[in-house]
């Protein structure tokens, strides 16, 4: 077993490989706040990736409703209850087991294994609310609400240290040295389905007409070609980003992914606790509960909520958000100079350019070049 | 005197019947430790493998002790399969294998979660010293005989389809058998990448796979060199045949006259016993060929 630095936790993790960083991993940023769950995205990667037989029941993309839906069936809470405790220091050092350090000594990783009947209900819990009973003439005043539920859009993460590659005794399992994406290698894959126990995210599925593993794919191809994912350039509501993130200590401040996680720290890695080191990063929703949040996303919840609060009074932030969902392309740069907001690719040549607000207009009702009467009904 | 004469008579009778091979029959709940395979010449056509066979009867049986994988993670936690019963017999061109062993449930797969029973004949592909017992290392290959009642379920019945895994299934449709005309499967299955990559996994398979291996995590199915089996479930116990032919050049050959190797592993799948999550034999079994 090695030792491996993890940077969501502060501290080294036990891992079976030595550490490996890609020369650049894929990530993707969701903003909570946004997402209205029209699963868009869950469809965009349906066609894309999974319509083939032995994929009827897969959903490589979906979205549930946090506290009380999940896909398969109760998948975080399952494991949270086998790992215990997960308490953090005051310095943010996580002080609990991850799953691979909590294994019992006949498996490599500290799991549950979700049945057929635990994928069955993509959308369980949709919409149900926690936090107390909600009763008719009832009033939410004051954040965070007292009532709550919040959509939770997920990918596979794509993790640093995947708990998937990791428990796959045929090394059919692998990841990416150009950009961090974790693929099956569908010659190797013998479905065993160790990948499927695994994965604490249950982003690895099997399929029984081809009677091997499979996973979200990142759309590789489409990010060779210098294109965001399907589920991210499909989103109607503009709530993500994808693109690559550096580890701690080497982020760029003009990188739009490492600028809301590492300069704001305004997305956070989602149950960090579990020692994969996920990259997908989500901007916490600021009604919600805030323990529940903290389980789910980690001491630095607060703050991100603070920090996103006061966003509009930073130009800079408030300019990458509207560049956020402006193009299919992947930013690899941004600058914001003068209410403009532009984004790059990877060989510095722009691509996109968006006005941080949008100008108002003014028209006279009366439009005397087409001699009618303009509303704006929209 | 007449008394212990006949006394003694008797003991001789009894010593006699427990040590003849032939008449293993009488006592087949109790086979001896195996200590070496030995595979006799018999006069009949092995190119069918054949649990019930006459020849069986006539055949030793020994007792092969079996110990839960203990080197690699994940492994079972119990020993699932505590000892197999083992025959063998040759007809100068193949060699078959009989094994019983106890399994309470009889599993094909199929469904998510669920695994098939197996059992795999392990063989060094090379003369002289022995690979590690445990799928070979490097440069010392082994050629492995997998069989699976999953694959054997193929072999008789067909790859199962999607409908007949989950009958109350439903799909409104597969976009891509509307790709090109009906009764071509070619566009239907060219987007499901395990195909399209001509993984053996996801094609019809016959009862036994080959597989060659140079150590954990190396194992490969390759072109079958014409290994066939059949498996039996009742009562609680799987009755297994594989044949395999004696001599297969760059493989695996067992020599007349001489003296070989064989190692052996068991999955019970109704316990959840794939790939790593096996019972194994934790050293060599020499094998004569008489």
């Amino acid at each position: 077993m090695s030792k491996v630095k993890n940077w969501h936790l502060k501290r080294e993790v036990e891992y079976p490989y030595d550490e490996s960083r890609p020369k650049k991993q894929w990530a993707i940023i969701f903003d909570l706040n946004k997402c209205i769950a029209c699963q868009t995205c869950t469809l965009a990667c349906k066609t894309t990736w999974t319509s083939g037989k032995g994929q009827e029941y897969m959903f490589w993309n979906n979205v549930e409703s946090k506290p009380y839906g999940g896909y398969p069936l109760a998948w975080d809470l399952r494991v949270l209850e086998k790992l215990g405790r997960q308490e953090w220091s005051e310095k943010g050092e996580y002080l609990g087991k991850t799953l691979i350090e909590a294994s019992p000594a006949h498996e490599r990783v500290l799991h549950f294994a979700p049945t057929d009947e635990d994928w069955m209900y993509p959308n369980v819990g949709e919409d149900d609310c926690a936090g107390a009973k909600v009763e008719g003439g009832g009033h939410i005043g004051a954040l965070p609400h007292d009532k709550w539920f919040f959509y939770l859009p997920r990918t596979c993460a794509h993790c640093t240290y995947p708990a998937c590659l990791a428990a796959c005794p045929r090394k059919a399992i692998y990841k990416r040295p150009e950009d961090g994406i974790v693929l099956i290698d569908q010659t190797r894959c013998k479905g065993y389905g160790e990948c499927v126990r695994a994965c604490p995210y249950k982003k690895s599925m099997y399929n029984p007409h081809t009677r091997t593993s499979e996973k979200c794919v990142g759309c590789y191809p489409a990010v060779e070609q210098g294109i965001q994912p399907q589920c991210v350039v499909n989103c109607i509501g503009k709530i993500r980003v994808m693109g690559f993130v550096s580890p701690e200590g080497k982020a760029r401040d003009d990188n739009p992914i490492d600028f809301l996680v590492h300069k704001l720290g305004l997305a956070l890695p989602y149950y960090p606790q579990f020692g994969t080191e996920p990259n997908i990063y989500y901007i916490p929703p600021i009604h919600a509960d805030r323990e529940y949040l903290k389980q789910m996303f980690g001491p630095k919840v607060e703050a991100a909520i603070e920090k996103y609060k006061k966003l509009a009074d930073d130009p800079v932030a408030h300019g990458l958000l509207c560049l956020i969902g402006s193009s299919d392309r992947i930013i690899h740069r941004f600058a914001v100079d003068k209410g403009v907001a532009a984004g790059f690719d990877e060989a510095g040549a722009e691509i996109v350019r968006v006005p941080v607000v949008e100008a108002v207009i003014e028209r006279a009702a009366y439009d005397a070049k087409i001699g009618a009467i303009r509303n704006n009904t929209p | 005197m007449n008394r212990t004469t006949t006394w003694l008579g008797a003991l001789v009778l009894a010593l006699s019947i427990s040590t003849s091979p032939a008449c293993s029959k009488s006592a087949p709940s109790k086979p001896e430790p195996l200590k070496t395979l030995v595979v006799s010449k018999v006069s009949a056509d092995l190119s069918k493998p054949d649990p019930d066979a006459a020849y069986w009867k006539d055949t030793p049986e020994g007792l092969v002790k079996m110990l839960a994988q203990p080197m690699i993670a994940p492994r079972p936690e119990t020993t699932t399969t505590e000892t197999i019963v083992v025959q063998a017999v040759h007809d100068g061109e193949r060699a078959a294998f009989r094994l019983r062993w106890k399994d309470a449930d009889k599993s094909e797969a199929g469904r998510l979660g669920e695994y098939s029973d197996g059992l795999a004949l392990e063989f060094p592909v090379k003369d002289g010293p022995t690979p590690p017992v445990m799928m070979g290392g490097q440069g010392m290959p082994v050629h492995l005989f997998h069989w699976r009642a999953q694959y054997q379920r193929d072999e008789e019945q067909g790859k199962p389809t999607v409908k007949q895994l989950y009958p109350n299934q439903s799909v409104d449709m597969y976009p891509h058998e509307y790709k090109e005309a009906p009764g071509n499967p070619s566009a239907a299955e060219a987007f499901l990448p395990a195909v399209i990559e001509g993984n053996p996994q996801a094609y019809q398979k016959v009862s036994v796979d080959e597989i060659l291996a140079e150590g954990y995590s190396t194992s490969s199915v390759v072109v079958g060199h014409g290994a066939t089996a059949k498996g039996a479930w009742a009562n609680g116990e799987w009755t297994l045949v594989i044949v395999r032919p004696l001599a297969i050049p760059g493989y695996s050959s067992l020599k007349l006259g001489a003296e070989g190797n064989v190692a052996f592993a068991v999955w019970q799948g109704g316990k959840g016993e794939v790939g790593s999550r096996k019972c194994v034999t934790m050293q060599w079994t020499p094998v004569r060929i008489q």
